[in-house]
Formats: C-alpha cells, sequence, structure tokens
C-alpha cells in the first residue's frame, strides 16, 4: 500500500508537488496520467525514497519513508520496490542475465524469493523472460546493445519482477515502442503483476493505455501545483 | 564484492577506452621498478666482485680510477708499479696474502690478467667464494691460460687450445704475441664478476711475450713495431737473451717449421722453441699494475692503508675496495634520484590519464547510475563503482608494468652482460618495491575519490532522473 499525504515538494525553491492525498492499495494497478513536465518523475522518486518531501508523509507498506535514514531507504527500495525505465533500462556492460539479476544483489530479500523458484538465479531469469516471450537462447546470448528495444523492455520487466517486489513502478516504459507493442507489453506487465499480486504504478501521458488498468489518476487533479508554473 | 564485479564489468567493457591508460601506466610503473632494480643488481653485483679483499694497491691516482681499472677493467692505469713494492707488501706481517695482477693485454677484446697462484688461492668475491674450475685446473705451465667463464663459452675454447694474445686492450689490436701462443689449462666456472670475462695467464709468460714482441729471440724477423712502455726495459734484457742467443740458433730450422703451424690458425697448441726459451729465462716482470691484499684482521687496515699512501720509496695508492665502492655509488646516487623523479612524475601523468578518462565518463553514465539508484544502489555505492574502477585499472596497469620489467630484464640481462659485464640477476620483486607498487595503487585510488564524489553528488541530485 502506497500512502501519500500533504506532501510537499520543491526544487531549486519552486513548488513542484503538493499532494494533499493519495492513496493506492494492495495489489492495486493504478494508472497516472500527467504531461511531461508535471511532475512525474519527480513522483516515483518520492514513492520509491530516492528522495524525500520537505512536507508530508510517504508511507509505503506501512513504512514512513521519511522517518528511514537514506541508507535504509535504498535498501528499502531494493526490497520492495521493482522499476522500469522510459528506455536504456540495462547496464550495457552487463548481459541480459546480469541485467536481470542485478536487484538480487542488493537485496537479500529478493535473492532468497527468487530463489523459492528456481534453482539459481539464472535459471529464474531466463524462468522469467520466457514468461514474457524470450526463449531463444540465441538472445539470451546477445549483448544488451544488440536487443530490440521491444526485448530491451521485456527483459526490464524481468528485472522488476524478479524476487518479487510488492511494487513495481514503471515511468513511461512503452513511450519508445510503436503502438503494436505498447498494447502487449501492458499485457504482459499487467498480467505477470497479477499473477504475483504485485502493486503496479504506471505513470504515462499516454491516455491510450488507460484501460488496461482498474483506475486512472490524473495527476494534474491530485497536484494541485499547475504545471505552468512548474515549467 | 558485487559492486567490484561491476566494476569490473564496466572497465571490461571499456578496454579499448583504457588500452593507453593501461600501457601507460604500465610503463611508467615498468621504468620506476627498473631504476630500483638496476640500482640494486649494480651495487650488489659491484659489491660482491670486491667483498674479499680488503684493500687494493696501486700506483699514485684516484682511488675511483684504481678501483675501475683494476677491478672492473674499465679504463686502464697510466703508470705502473714497482713488482719489488708487492713483496714488500706480502712481507708484511699483518697482510694474509697478496695478489699481483699485471693488466694491459687483451684477447679478442677480452682482458688478460697476468698474477700468481695467489689469485687461486685466495681471491674470493661474492662473500668468501673462491674462483672453482669448471675444467681443467691451475696452470702448471708459464703458458698455460686459464679462461674466465665468459670467454670459453663466448670463443669457444676447449682445453688444450691454443691462444695467441694481443698487445693493449683494443677490440682490434694490430700487434700479436704470435710468437708465444698459450694453450688453455683451465676454464673458471661462473662468478659473475668481471673475472668471467678476463684470461688468466702467469707474471712470468706476460713478461716472456712482451720481450718476445720486441724481436729479442730473434726467431723470425718482427713485422710488429716496438712498443713505447717496453723500450726502457730493453738494454737490460739484451743481456740477458745474448746468453742464450746460440741455443735459439741452432734450432732455427725446426722453429720455423713450427712458425708455419702456428701462423695457420692452429686450434691445438704445441711447445714452440720460443716457448722453451722463455721458460728456461724465467723472469719475472719488474712492474706490475696493482695488488690485492687480503689482512690478517680488519683493524689493520687502516693503518696499511695509511703506511702505504705516505710511502716515500714508491708514490703508491691504498685504497678500500668496499669504501671506493660505496663513493661511486655516491656520485651514481644523483643519476638514480634524477631516474627516480622522472618514473614517479610518469607514473602521476599515468594516473592523470586514468582520472581524466573517469571524469569523461562521469557525465555519460548519469542513467547508468540511475538504474543502479532504482534497483537499491547508495550514493556511496555509486562511489564505490567509480574508485573500484579506479582501483582495477591501476591494478591491472601495474600487473603490466611488471610483466613488461620481467619481459625487458629477460631481454636486455644478456646484453648487458656482454655489452658491460653488468650481471643483472633476475630476482622476484623485494618489499620495498612492492611498497611501491602499493603506494601507486593507493594513489590511483586516493585521486579517484574526485570522480568518485562527483558521482555521489550527482546521483544524490538526479536521483533516478536522467532528463535534465
Amino acid at each position: 500500500m502506497i500512502e501519500l499525504n500533504n506532501m510537499q515538494f520543491s526544487w531549486k525553491e519552486t513548488l513542484i508537488l503538493n499532494i494533499e492525498h493519495l492513496q493506492i492499495e494492495a495489489n492495486e494497478k493504478v494508472f497516472i496520467q500527467g504531461v511531461s513536465g508535471s511532475g512525474k518523475s519527480t513522483l516515483l522518486n518520492l514513492m520509491a525514497g530516492v528522495i524525500t518531501a520537505e512536507k508530508g508523509k510517504v508511507i509505503i507498506n506501512n513504512n514512513d519513508l521519511k522517518a528511514m535514514k537514506s541508507a535504509q531507504r535504498d535498501s528499502f527500495r531494493a526490497n520492495h520496490i521493482g522499476f522500469i525505465f522510459q528506455q536504456f533500462n540495462l547496464i550495457p556492460y552487463l548481459n541480459l542475465i546480469e541485467n536481470i539479476i542485478l536487484p538480487c544483489k542488493f537485496s537479500l530479500l529478493r535473492k532468497e524469493k527468487a530463489l523459492k523458484h528456481s534453482k539459481s538465479l539464472e535459471e529464474e531469469a531466463i524462468r522469467l523472460l520466457g514468461n514474457l516471450g524470450i526463449n531463444s537462447s540465441a538472445i539470451l546470448k546477445r549483448g544488451v546493445s544488440e536487443l530490440s528495444i521491444g526485448q530491451q523492455q521485456r527483459v526490464a520487466i524481468a528485472r522488476a519482477l524478479i524476487g518479487s517486489p510488492e511494487i513495481i513502478i514503471a515511468d513511461e516504459p512503452t513511450s519508445a515502442l510503436d503502438s503494436e507493442h505498447k498494447a502487449s507489453f501492458v499485457k504482459m506487465l499487467f498480467d505477470e503483476c497479477e499473477k504475483q499480486n504485485i502493486t503496479l504504478v504506471f505513470v504515462s501521458h499516454d491516455e491510450s493505455l488507460k484501460n488496461h488498468f482498474h483506475r486512472t489518476i490524473k495527476l494534474s487533479s491530485i497536484n494541485s501545483v499547475k504545471s505552468e508554473e512548474v515549467e | 564484492m558485487s559492486i567490484f564485479r561491476l566494476a569490473l564489468k564496466s572497465i571490461q567493457s571499456r578496454k579499448a577506452t583504457f588500452l593507453l591508460t593501461f600501457i601507460s601506466i604500465a610503463l611508467s610503473v615498468m621504468l620506476l621498478l627498473s631504476v630500483q632494480v638496476i640500482k640494486k643488481e649494480a651495487s650488489s653485483g659491484f659489491m660482491q666482485t670486491v667483498s674479499g679483499t680488503d684493500l687494493i694497491i696501486g700506483p699514485k691516482s684516484s682511488q675511483i680510477e684504481l678501483l675501475l681499472y683494476s677491478v672492473f677493467h674499465i679504463g686502464s692505469p697510466t703508470t705502473l708499479m714497482e713488482y719489488k713494492s708487492y713483496e714488500k707488501i706480502q712481507s708484511n706481517k699483518k697482510v694474509k696474502w697478496a695478489i699481483p695482477i699485471s693488466l694491459g693485454d687483451s684477447h679478442k677484446g677480452y682482458k688478460v690478467v697476468a698474477t700468481n697462484e695467489n689469485f687461486f688461492k685466495h681471491y674470493s668475491f661474492a662473500n668468501g667464494k673462491k674462483v672453482e674450475f669448471r675444467q681443467g685446473k691451475v696452470f702448471e705451465d708459464m703458458f698455460h691460460v686459464v679462461l674466465g667463464y665468459e670467454v670459453a663459452k663466448k670463443l669457444n675454447y676447449k682445453l688444450g687450445d691454443n691462444i695467441v694474445l694481443s698487445h693493449g686492450d683494443a677490440e682490434v689490436s694490430f700487434i700479436h704475441h704470435e710468437e708465444l701462443p698459450f694453450k688453455v689449462a683451465g676454464i673458471l666456472k661462473p662468478t659473475h664478476t668481471p673475472v668471467d670475462k678476463t684470461l688468466i695467464i702467469t707474471l712470468h709468460a706476460m713478461k716472456a711475450v712482451h720481450n718476445d714482441s720486441h724481436g729479442h729471440f730473434m726467431l723470425r724477423p718482427k713485422k710488429s713495431q716496438q712498443h713505447d712502455e717496453h723500450h726502457e726495459d730493453e738494454e737490460h734484457h739484451d743481456d740477458e737473451h745474448d746468453e742464450n742467443h746460440n741455443k735459439e740458433h741452432d734450432d732455427h730450422e725446426e722453429k720455423e717449421h713450427n712458425d708455419e703451424h702456428t701462423n695457420s690458425s692452429t686450434k691445438t697448441f704445441k711447445e714452440n722453441l720460443s716457448h722453451k726459451v722463455a721458460k728456461r729465462l724465467k723472469i719475472l716482470p719488474e712492474k706490475i699494475s696493482t695488488v690485492y691484499v687480503g689482512m690478517d684482521s680488519k683493524s689493520a687496515i687502516f693503518s696499511l692503508q695509511r703506511k702505504i699512501n705516505n710511502n716515500t720509496q714508491e708514490p703508491l695508492s691504498a685504497i678500500i675496495p668496499a669504501l671506493a665502492v660505496q663513493d661511486l655509488w655516491n656520485f651514481f646516487e644523483i643519476v638514480q634520484t634524477t631516474l627516480n623523479i622522472i618514473s614517479i612524475l610518469v607514473v602521476f601523468i599515468g594516473l592523470l590519464g586514468m582520472l581524466s578518462l573517469i571524469l569523461m565518463g562521469v557525465q555519460n553514465r548519469r542513467k547508468e547510475m540511475a538504474i543502479l539508484r532504482s534497483i537499491g544502489a547508495t550514493p556511496f555505492d555509486i562511489g564505490k563503482l567509480i574508485v573500484g574502477e579506479a582501483a582495477i585499472v591501476c591494478g591491472i596497469s601495474i600487473t603490466l608494468g611488471v610483466v613488461f620489467l620481467y619481459v625487458a630484464l629477460f631481454i636486455v640481462s644478456q646484453p648487458l652482460y656482454d655489452m658491460y659485464g653488468f650481471y643483472l640477476q633476475i630476482q622476484p620483486l623485494s618489499l620495498q618495491e612492492f611498497a611501491i607498487l602499493a603506494l601507486i595503487e593507493c594513489c590511483a585510488i586516493l585521486i579517484s575519490f574526485i570522480p568518485a564524489y562527483q558521482i555521489y553528488k550527482q546521483s544524490l541530485i538526479d536521483g533516478m532522473n536522467t532528463q535534465t
């Protein structure tokens, strides 16, 4: 469960976000829609505890992020949140499998969970990729930069899923995909989260994707700071 | 550990970029180490050569000059000392042993040392080792020669071979003592001192070949010219030779036959008439180059040195070789310090090259840092990644540098020995050298704190935002 209360965040003395209340229930799949520059990424950084709000509270699974030390927040994030970025989700010098199992290097909890499904982390990575439609061993051997964007984004899902974190935050993950891939990507992500009871927070400017989700939140409707003022 | 693995992979993916850094740091490390190695080897080599000798006595000259020509055969003496002085030194009660040394001749670029049996009995090097024979034994005959290991090996001589010495010490000499060839009687084991590059003959033989080179034996017309150095002795020897003149004449025909034999570059030694004559004469030289002295007690060294240096009968110098070598090193210290400074600067430049590469990377890797942050890496982890990268780059470079060093030592040791007689013993790195390497590694880690701090701050501000 994610809960934001009276949260304010400013960047260089300009108020960017001012959210009175936002609550996302466990296992809920939420679509947050906002135009670029409306503070979407900042909101996600706040939810993940990468940055902290100067006022108000961010509570995740009954833990107040602000009450933690920064290293605690980092390890909390490693344990409980999977992240999917817009593009270039992968570390170029690691291979596909190494990229997927990387979160387990930072979180013992996720490593243990992953090992419940498979004998080794590598096997688990391959299993997850299989669920996402990447089976061919030829692809597994390829360098990360040799993958298509669609494949890269699926690898990113596998990385977010490994070790079953409670929450997955996706930041415009489909913006680099064409419309055909977009739909299948969202469906795949959605289905995998459903299977593992993962809370999904999906942020995009693209309204066409909202049909897949339980709930759509317009950022402009919950943020009392208007985007014109931000820019 | 996990961060270290990441750093390793990151460097691995950029090895082409870092190649020049690897090479430049490696070369600088090699340079730095080779200065240390050469200094160490040269000083221990020099020390070992003179370790067994308490005093070196020669005609009045500077101590370094005397040391260089008497022990290391570098340069040549300008004056000589009386053989009588040697006898006097030897009769001194506090003198345990004295070895007379006469220099001046050569064979195919190798120096000839004329001495007596004392050399084999008493000369020691490398803390008490005596010269040992690989083949054959000490000369029993006046015209026997004992070859240093290197001489026999390089010129491919065997026991019983015939050797013609040349006058002077130039590589190409025009005056050969063809009349009196020598027989190889012994070949020494390697000593890694200048002894390896010498031919050892008796003082008597040295005297004989020089008398003969003036044509005193008159067995055939001499082609070679007289030599000034021996001119003064001429009158004296003429008297001696006259007595034998008749005998020489009788055997003339036989001798001519032998001569042909000798000139057509015979390999096996055959005693000729000149040898017989010379043996009968068996004259000792009046002059020698230097005397090596071993004392009964260390305390007697200084008093004898003072006595000889103040000697009024003949102007002589006595040096304590160990101290003279030390003096020589003090002189080389300047060169060594200069080389050290240069190589330290080169190491520093190499490290700066690495720093600039890493700094350049910092800006381009914001996305990568954001990903790492998103999966739970702390800004501190990200700083560690950069430090780890620097440590790896420097570590690889140092390893490469050590490999370069040993390859270079391996390649250079033989030519160095051949050309300068400088024996470079290839040894594992000393503790001190490891300390130098560790210091370089520490410097690399220390300077990587600059980009590490930068990226730490950057990832604190950026978080997972990379669009800014």
